[in-house]
């Protein structure tokens, strides 16, 4: 009787059992901006297929979402919407900076862009490129992912 | 090429769409710097004859400060946010447009950016040397733990299968090419 | 076609199929705002709109939002530098913001582009507009619902850009069409490539002919919907697919060709409707006609030069480098300052998926432009809108912003 319910229990620690949950089903906001979202929508397509990560459900509600895959440049009047989306994300949320221009401003050192995301919202992980291929966009994605395993996602809220 | 005065240009406007042009294009320029007497803000104009199939190109220049020409946007509609963005980017006020405001700036935005004398706003990169990253090449020992390849992708140290303890009690890097098996 | 497609509709509508509108209080208007981040605007647009239930009785476009300052980084870069800023304008298109702006250039310049440069020139772009099309029929099926449209798009353009990649080494952006020709000469294998796109395409595009043009849900939420008239296309600028869907028949590689247009054989799709169906039979049939216009490139593609050789702006070869001083100089002067353009100004324009893409560079004689302005089709295009979406519903507005099918970062540029 004993051997019987042994094999139909699995034990785990509870952070890593939520850690892994959390990393497996990450819903990303619809972020996309310019050139890097069409990428970000071929990485959803049938060739490079991110629903086997369980991420092909966009929300286009922040509430709902966990990840906001910023892809493309943000100008200086769409800064203050970016930081609304994300402040609007539930915890515990993650920022990806899909390509040069989210993550440095890429070619466009001028007025009207923001020099990186990362001056407005705090970013996960940068994802270099112009535009990043799907593979290298899911590479990041799967970067995001280890660490979110290891239950590193307080890290970058470093109490200021 | 024509050139017209900004006093005329609304007259002008209304015989060439009555001919049959079409306005394509509408810009403004600042030709400050560029050696010519004339005045320094002008609108430049495209039009297209679609029956004659004929191009045409306007030239007016804005007079006046804050530099104005009168707003062709009753004439044709098409170039209603163009209006907008020549005076958003370059500062030319059209007299007569019925919503003359900010199009691709923020509305508070101060300045027209296109302006000569307005900079390209650039930010200095600084570049912040990194820690040297030695990278075994092969027959050569690592000197150091946590360099090239024994460290994952987070940047978190990890030994390796072959990973062999040294004399002074610390871990060889893992997949060291070791010549003459020095370390064992 | 069209006889078709009323008995169809007419065949929903009476199994009760039909649409219905509830009543609401008139006179209660609600201001309502519909972006920046929205999933079915196409990119960052705003929307404000003014509505009485579920009419829309006003809407204003609020745009800006992907504003990068490209015309001043242009007056940052040299002549050829530009073209990598220039490119990441219309983004779906990239070709067409290369091509236009280097035919501006040349025009200044004086330069002349081989017969080869010429025809591999064509052959992208047409490819190109294929491309954008294709992600056009994907958005259109995915705001109205018809998701799988979107998947089966992507998967066809897909293999365009895989020969992008094969050619330029990019698949978007990809710096490829300079002033003075293309970049690098087309690899050997292309002519099997271009094949295996030509097997493959045309077949597809029967398949989402199937799919949607007789599909009585599509037609009710298409036919009659985001209507605008001949002189209203006219007055307000629109060019592209949404001037020929109303009768407006100008195509400018056929009324004002450029390159070796004038000696292909293609049609020019024309609809009378001017609703969001017609902008789609258009676009359905430009897709065709594109493959044609491939096919045709394809055999004519002449052998020689790709690119104008003249040493004051086409750098060297680095073979000869190691020879020649001259080459050495000119590759220095080349890469360190650029090349210089005499002073003068020239307006070049060329066909692209969403109309009358132009590009306005004015030179003073330096080695940067003085002034680079684009004329993009979606920034005029969207001053249509207003008129499409009054008096329709909200879900019409968002089949009308899907058949204009704007690309933002041309629009704000």
């Amino acid at each position: 009787m004993s051997d019987a319910i042994g094999a139909n229990f699995v034990t785990a620690q509870l952070d890593k059992l939520v850690n892994w949950a959390r990393k497996s089903s990450l819903w990303p906001a619809t972020f996309g901006l310019a050139c890097c979202a069409i990428e970000m929508i071929a990485t959803t397509m049938p060739r490079h297929d991110l629903g086997r990560f369980g991420m092909e459900a966009f929300r286009a509600s922040p509430r709902q979402a966990d990840l906001m895959i910023v892809a493309g440049r943000v100008s200086q009047k769409m800064a203050p919407v970016l930081r609304q989306i994300y402040d609007q994300m539930m915890e515990p949320k993650w920022v990806i900076a899909m390509g040069a221009c989210a993550s440095t401003a890429g070619v466009f050192n001028n007025y009207a862009v923001v020099q990186g995301v990362d001056q407005i919202v705090p970013v996960d992980v940068y994802v270099p490129g112009c535009p990043p291929r799907p593979e290298m966009l899911m590479d990041g994605i799967m970067l995001l992912h280890e660490r979110i395993k290891r239950g590193e996602y307080d890290a970058k809220r470093v109490t200021a | 090429m024509l050139w017209f005065r900004a006093e005329e240009w609304a007259a002008r406007a209304d015989q060439l769409k009555a001919d049959g042009w079409r306005a394509i294009d509408l810009c403004g320029v600042d030709r400050l710097g560029v050696a010519d007497a004339g005045e320094r803000f002008e609108v430049v104009v495209q039009l297209l004859h679609m029956g004659r199939k004929e191009r045409a190109c306007v030239h007016v220049a804005a007079t006046g400060d804050p530099p104005t020409v009168p707003s062709t946007a009753k004439v044709w509609p098409a170039v209603n946010f163009m209006e907008r963005e020549a005076y958003d980017l370059v500062g030319i006020h059209f007299d007569g447009h019925p919503n003359l405001s900010r199009i691709l700036m923020p509305d508070a935005w101060e300045g027209h950016p296109l302006r000569k004398d307005y900079g390209v706003g650039k930010v200095p990169v600084e570049f912040v040397p990194q820690p040297f990253l030695q990278i075994d090449a092969p027959g050569q020992a690592a000197t150091s733990e946590g360099a090239g390849r024994n460290v994952d992708r987070l940047g978190q140290p990890v030994a390796g299968e072959d990973a062999v303890s040294r004399p002074d009690g610390s871990m060889s890097p893992s997949g060291a090419i070791v010549p003459n098996g020095d370390e064992s | 076609m069209s006889v078709d497609a009323d008995r169809i509709v007419s065949g929903f509508e009476s199994g009760g199929h039909g649409a219905f509108v509830e009543s609401y209080d008139e006179g209660e208007r609600m201001v309502i705002n519909m972006g920046p981040v929205h999933p079915a605007t196409h990119g960052v647009l705003r929307l404000k709109l003014e509505l009485e239930g579920e009419t829309v009785v006003r809407c204003e476009p609020i745009i800006g939002y992907l504003h990068t300052g490209m015309e001043k980084e242009c007056e940052d870069q040299n002549w050829r530098g530009a073209v990598t800023i220039v490119t990441r304008m219309d983004y779906l298109a990239p070709f067409f913001n290369e091509h236009v702006y280097s035919l501006g250039v040349e025009e200044l310049l004086g330069l002349e582009v081989p017969e080869r440069g010429r025809y591999i020139r064509m052959l992208m772009a047409e490819l190109n507009r294929l491309s954008s099309h294709l992600v056009w029929f994907g958005t259109q099926g995915l705001d109205m619902g018809a998701m799988s449209a979107v998947f089966y798009g992507f998967r066809e353009r897909e293999i365009l850009l895989d020969f992008f990649e094969m050619v330029t080494g990019l698949r978007m952006n990809h710096g490829y069409i300079i002033p003075g020709g293309v970049w690098e000469d087309l690899p050997d294998e292309w002519e099997d490539a271009v094949e295996r796109i030509l097997d493959v395409i045309p077949g597809r595009l029967d398949e989402y002919e199937e799919l949607l043009s007789l599909n009585p849900v599509f037609l009710e939420r298409t036919r009659g919907v985001g209507v605008i008239e001949r002189n209203e296309v006219v007055a307000l600028g629109a060019t592209g697919p949404i001037a020929r869907a109303s009768g407006v028949d100008w195509d400018m590689r056929r009324d004002a060709p450029y390159e070796r247009y004038a000696d292909l054989e293609f049609d020019v799709p024309v609809e009378d409707a001017g609703d969001v169906y017609a902008r789609y039979l258009v676009r359905m049939a430009e897709m065709k006609q594109s493959v044609r216009l491939v096919r045709q490139i394809t055999e004519r593609m002449p052998k020689g030069e790709f690119k104008n050789l003249d040493p004051k702006v086409t750098p060297p070869d680095r073979s000869e480098l190691g020879r020649s001083m001259e080459a050495v100089i000119h590759h220095f002067k080349l890469v360190t300052q650029g090349y210089a353009v005499p002073p003068g100004e020239a307006y070049a324009a060329v066909e692209s998926p969403r109309g009358e893409l132009g590009c306005y560079v004015v030179s003073n004689g330096g080695t940067s432009p003085y002034r680079v302005h684009m004329r993009d089709p979606s920034f005029v295009n969207l001053q249509s809108l207003p008129v499409m979406v009054e008096d329709g519903m909200i879900a019409d507005l968002i089949a009308s912003i899907a058949s204009i099918d704007p690309v933002l970062g041309g629009v704000d540029r």
